[in-house]
C-alpha cells in the first residue's frame, strides 16, 4: 500500500507506472459494426427520441441522408464488454490500471471525456480504436481518496482507415477509504429532524391520503365543478357541501418563490427554494422548488410535480422544473446568440436509469449496477457511468438545438457523483458563435447539477444550418 | 357601512414604555407603566377607566392590567383578532364602544418581550400539529418551510416586483426614509444611526428578496392610548387628536399572512376595504392627508398601501417613493417617529402615537401644517386603518 511507501518508493512507483506513457496499445476492433440494436438500446436508455437515429424516413430527410449513430456513443462500439475479449499484457493503458490494483488502487471513477467527431456513424461502419497512454499523474489527495489520474487518448478509424473521430480521456484510480469525505457523508442529514407534520382532520385528509400514493389532489365541488385550495367545507361558488376532488396533473408554473435563508430551521436545507405554484387547473398551492438553484427561479418557469417522503406516513407534493420538450425543428445559426439560455432539464436518477444506461453504453464495470460491489470500492451506492452523463448530456443539447444540429465535439468534466434517488438537473447557455472551415458553429456551455453539486460541466460544438 | 361614530371620539393621551431590546422586567409591568403614562399624559386618573381594549398575541389579560392600575369596575373589554393587523382596529372597537355609550374612558395597550423572551421573527416553526381549523391552515405552509412573516411577506414581493418591475431598492428607499427619521429621535432604537441605500443593498438575506433591513425590528416595550369622546377630550390636558375614522377590513378569501390563493395578489384589498370605509365616513380623501403612519413590519408591503389609498396609481408606488414623496420634503412623509423599522415594533400602536404628536405638534420631525394623520395596521392580515385630525 502506498501509505506505507516511503517518498523514493513513491517516486520509483510513478516512474514505473509512467515507463510506458506515450505509447499506444494494440488496436481494439469493435465486436460488431455499427448496428441499430444497439443505437436503439442507447436511445431507450437515454431517453433519446432524435428520430435520425432510429426513423430511416426521417432520416433520409436529415442532414447525413441515413439513419445515424448519436456521436456520444463514439466510445461504446469498442468498450470491451462483459466478457473481456481482448488481454494484451502489453497494453500500456491496462498495464498501469493493473499495477495500480495491485498497490490497492482499486476504486475507478473517470473524470474527463472529450470527443472529437470528424463524421457521424453510419450502419454498417467498423471502428478500430487505437488507445495512447498520454500521462499518469503523481499521487494526488482528491475528495473520493488518494490517487493518480491516468490520461488517454484514443483514435477511431473506420473499415477504411479514415479517421471518424477521437477521445481524451482522464480517470482517477483512488485507494477507498482515503476520501476527505470519507467519514462525514450524510451523517447530519440523518440527525435532522423531520419536516413539521401537517396538520390535517376530515376536511383535508383526501389531500394528504393524496400525496401519499403519488397524487395531486384538488378539492372539487361535486355539483358545480368549482376547484379550490386550500380544501374549505363548502363550495364558495355554488353553495354545495358536496365535495370532492380531482387530481391534478401535475404541471404548473411559478407563480412566486421566496428563497430562504434566516432563520434556519433544522429540518431543512438552506437557501431554501419555496414556491407558489399555479397548476394547469387553475389553482395555487405552496410548495418547495427542488432540483433548482435559487438563481435559476423564475416567475412563470414551468413545473412538475412529485412527492417527497418527509415522515413514514406522509409525503408532501413538492415541484421541479418541468422538462422541456424536444425541440422537432432545428435552430439556425442565426436565430442563436451569445446568452441564450437552454430550458433547465431535470434528470431524476432512478437505479434503472443508471443500469440500463451503463449496460446500453456498453460498461459493464461493476460499480454502475452492483451496489455491493460499489459500496466494497469506496462508493456510497451505484454510480452513473461516464458514457451516460456524455449521452445524456448530447441528449439535452440535441433536444434544444433540434434533431439536425451536428455535434463536433463534446467535451465533459465529472464533479459529483450521480448516486440513485438523486435527480440532476441540466442548464446552459450559448457561449460563443463563430464560422470554422465553411461550417456555422455554435458554442455551448452546460451543466448538470445534483443535491451534491456539478455531476458534469462541459461544452460542446454544433454545426447548425444559416437560414 | 357608514361608520357613525366617525369625528365623535378622540385619541387623548398615549404612553409608552422605553423601548429595548432586553428589558429585564416582565411585560406586565411594562403594560401597567404604558397605561398609567397614558392617563397621565392626559391627566386623567385612572379609576376613570371603565373601558380596554387590545388585540391577539397580547399576553397580559386586561383584567391583570386593571387590577394593577387599581380599575374597580369595565363595562367594556374586548381582545380583537389577528395580532398586528388589529392595531388600528383596538382605536375602531374603542370609538364603537364609546360612541355605544358601553364605555366611557377605554384604554388601548400592547406590551411584550418581543425580543428578550421570545423572538417574534421565529414564527410558527415550533407550532404544534392539530385537527383544529387554525392549526390546518398551517398545512398548506409549514411542511414547505414557510414559517416566518418575512418568508409570508417575501412570497408577495416577489410577484409585486414581477408585475410592476419594482426593485429590492425600492424597498430599500423606505427603510432608509424609516432610519432618516428615527435618527432624529432620541426615542428610537436606531437614534442617530441612518443608513444609505447602498447599507440596505449589503444588508444580508433574510428571505429573498427581503434582506435584513426590510425587517422591522423585535422589541421589548409598551405603548398605550387613552381613548375618549371628543367632547370629553377637550376637558384633559392635551390636544385632542380626533379620529376622524377608524375602520376594519376582511377580503375575499382572506388568510393569516398568506392570502395567495386570490385572483391577483399584488393589491391588499382588505386594506382597500379599510381605506374606502375610512374616506366615506370621515369626507376626507388622499388629497386631504399630510403625513401618514404606513405599517412597515416588512418594506415591500408599504408599496401597495400607497396605492390602495389612492396616494399614487396602482403599480405606480415605486415611482413615488422613487420621486422621494415619503421623505422629510416630500408630498407624504411617512413614519416620522422612524417606524418599526428605526423606532420599534409595538404592532403599530408606537406608529398610532406618533399619529397623536403629529396632531398635537409635537412630534421630534414635526410636519408643518398637519391637519390629517393617516394610521395604518398590520397588512396581509385581517388589517385596519384609521385618520387622526385637529379638533374642529
Amino acid at each position: 500500500m502506498s501509505d506505507e511507501m516511503t517518498d523514493e518508493q513513491k517516486e520509483a512507483f510513478v516512474a514505473k507506472l509512467r515507463r510506458e506513457v506515450g505509447s499506444t496499445g494494440t488496436p481494439t476492433v469493435a465486436r460488431d459494426p455499427v448496428n441499430q440494436p444497439m443505437i436503439r438500446h442507447w436511445c431507450d436508455a437515454m431517453e433519446d427520441a432524435n428520430p435520425l437515429y432510429t426513423d430511416p424516413g426521417a432520416a433520409s430527410q436529415g442532414p447525413h441522408g441515413e439513419v445515424a449513430a448519436p456521436p456520444a456513443m463514439l466510445n461504446a462500439w469498442t468498450m470491451i464488454g462483459l466478457v473481456p475479449r481482448i488481454n494484451d499484457p502489453k497494453d500500456p493503458a491496462s498495464g498501469v490500471y493493473a499495477m495500480l490494483d495491485e498497490a490497492g488502487y482499486v476504486g475507478v471513477v473517470a473524470t474527463n471525456s472529450e470527443h472529437v467527431y470528424h463524421r457521424y456513424l453510419k450502419l454498417g461502419d467498423h471502428l478500430t480504436g487505437t488507445v495512447k497512454l498520454v500521462d499518469v499523474s503523481e499521487e494526488k489527495q482528491t475528495a473520493l481518496g488518494i490517487g493518480h489520474f491516468v490520461t488517454t487518448e484514443t483514435e477511431y478509424l473506420d473499415q477504411n482507415g479514415g479517421h471518424v473521430g477521437s477521445m481524451f480521456f482522464r480517470i482517477l484510480k483512488f485507494r477507498p477509504g482515503t476520501g476527505r469525505t470519507a467519514s462525514s457523508g450524510d451523517d447530519t442529514a440523518n440527525e435532522r429532524p423531520p419536516r413539521p407534520r401537517p396538520s390535517r382532520n376530515q376536511d383535508t385528509d383526501f389531500f394528504w391520503q393524496g400525496s401519499r400514493v403519488g397524487e395531486l389532489r384538488i378539492q372539487k365541488c361535486l355539483n358545480c365543478g368549482y376547484l379550490q385550495h386550500p380544501p374549505g367545507t363548502r363550495c364558495p361558488a355554488c353553495g354545495s357541501t358536496d365535495m370532492g376532488y380531482v387530481v391534478a396533473s401535475g404541471k404548473g408554473t411559478l407563480y412566486s418563490y421566496v428563497v430562504s435563508h434566516h432563520p434556519r430551521v433544522p429540518s431543512f436545507d438552506y437557501p431554501l427554494n419555496i414556491g407558489l405554484v399555479e397548476l394547469e387547473e387553475g389553482v395555487r398551492l405552496v410548495t418547495n422548488i427542488t432540483d433548482c438553484d435559487a438563481d435559476q427561479l423564475k416567475v412563470g418557469m414551468p413545473l412538475q410535480a412529485w412527492h417527497m417522503q418527509t415522515h413514514e406516513d406522509v409525503s408532501i407534493p413538492v415541484f421541479r422544473p418541468a422538462r422541456a420538450p424536444r425541440n422537432p425543428s432545428t435552430l439556425t445559426f442565426d436565430e442563436v446568440s451569445v446568452g441564450d439560455e437552454l430550458p433547465l432539464c431535470p434528470i431524476p436518477l432512478t437505479p434503472t436509469l443508471i443500469v440500463s444506461t451503463a449496460i446500453a453504453s456498453r460498461d459493464y464495470q461493476d460499480v454502475h449496477h452492483d451496489r455491493d460491489m460499489a459500496l466494497k470500492k469506496g462508493s456510497e451506492d451505484i454510480f452513473m457511468n461516464i458514457l451516460t452523463s456524455s449521452g445524456l448530456s448530447a441528449r439535452y443539447i440535441s433536444d434544444w438545438a433540434g434533431p439536425d444540429a451536428v455535434f463536433k465535439n463534446l467535451k465533459i468534466r465529472l464533479g459529483a457523483p450521480n448516486y440513485p434517488y438523486d435527480c440532476m438537473t441540466m442548464s446552459g447557455s450559448v457561449t460563443a458563435k463563430r464560422e470554422s472551415d465553411g461550417e456555422d458553429i455554435v458554442e455551448v456551455s452546460f451543466r448538470g447539477q445534483n443535491s451534491r453539486g456539478p455531476h458534469v460541466t462541459g461544452t460542446v460544438e454544433l454545426a447548425l444550418a444559416r437560414k | 357601512m357608514s361608520l357613525n361614530y366617525a369625528y365623535h371620539s378622540a385619541i387623548a393621551g398615549i404612553g409608552a414604555t422605553p423601548f429595548t431590546k432586553d428589558s429585564g422586567r416582565t411585560p406586565m409591568d411594562q403594560a401597567v407603566e404604558a397605561c398609567l403614562a397614558a392617563c397621565e399624559d392626559a391627566g386623567l386618573p385612572p379609576e376613570k377607566i371603565n373601558g380596554m381594549v387590545t388585540y391577539s398575541a397580547e399576553q397580559n389579560p386586561e383584567i391583570e392590567v386593571a387590577r394593577n392600575l387599581g380599575i374597580d369596575e369595565l363595562t367594556h373589554f374586548s381582545m380583537v383578532h389577528h395580532g398586528g393587523g388589529a392595531a388600528c382596529g383596538v382605536v375602531a372597537v374603542a370609538c364603537q364602544a364609546i360612541y355605544s355609550g358601553a364605555a366611557d374612558y377605554v384604554l388601548c395597550y400592547r406590551a411584550f418581550n418581543e425580543r428578550s423572551w421570545h423572538r417574534f421573527g421565529a414564527g410558527v416553526q415550533d407550532r404544534p400539529a392539530g385537527a383544529e381549523a387554525s392549526e390546518v391552515s398551517f398545512s398548506w405552509s409549514s411542511p414547505f418551510g414557510l414559517v416566518t412573516p418575512a418568508s409570508w411577506v417575501a412570497m408577495f414581493a416577489t410577484r409585486y416586483m414581477h408585475e410592476y418591475g419594482a426593485t429590492t431598492e425600492d424597498f430599500g428607499r423606505v427603510s432608509v426614509v424609516d432610519r432618516d427619521f428615527a435618527a432624529t429621535n432620541p426615542y428610537a432604537h436606531f437614534f442617530q444611526r441612518p443608513i444609505t441605500l447602498e447599507d440596505h443593498q449589503n444588508s444580508r438575506w433574510i428571505v429573498e428578496p427581503l434582506r435584513l433591513l426590510d425587517c422591522c425590528q423585535e422589541t421589548d416595550g409598551a405603548q398605550a392610548l387613552l381613548v375618549t369622546t371628543a367632547e370629553r377630550a377637550k376637558d384633559l390636558k392635551q390636544k385632542p387628536a380626533v379620529i376622524a375614522s377608524a375602520a376594519q377590513g376582511v377580503a375575499e378569501d382572506q388568510h393569516m399572512m398568506r392570502s395567495y390563493y386570490r385572483e391577483t395578489i399584488t393589491g391588499i384589498p382588505e386594506m382597500g376595504l379599510c381605506a374606502r370605509q375610512l374616506y366615506q365616513s370621515s369626507g376626507l380623501s388622499a388629497d386631504d392627508i399630510q403625513t401618514a403612519i404606513i405599517y412597515d413590519h416588512f418594506t415591500p408591503l408599504v408599496l401597495p398601501q400607497l396605492e390602495e389609498f389612492g396616494f399614487c396609481e396602482r403599480g405606480e408606488a415605486k415611482d413615488f417613493i422613487r420621486d422621494g414623496h415619503l421623505g422629510r420634503d416630500g408630498r407624504l412623509p411617512i413614519n416620522t417617529n422612524g417606524g418599526q423599522l428605526g423606532e420599534a415594533y409595538i404592532h403599530g400602536l408606537n406608529g398610532i402615537a406618533e399619529g397623536v404628536r403629529q396632531i398635537r405638534g409635537t412630534s421630534v420631525n414635526q410636519i408643518d401644517n398637519v391637519e390629517n394623520v393617516l394610521a395604518t395596521a398590520g397588512t396581509a392580515v385581517p388589517t385596519s386603518a384609521l385618520i387622526l385630525s385637529q379638533p374642529r
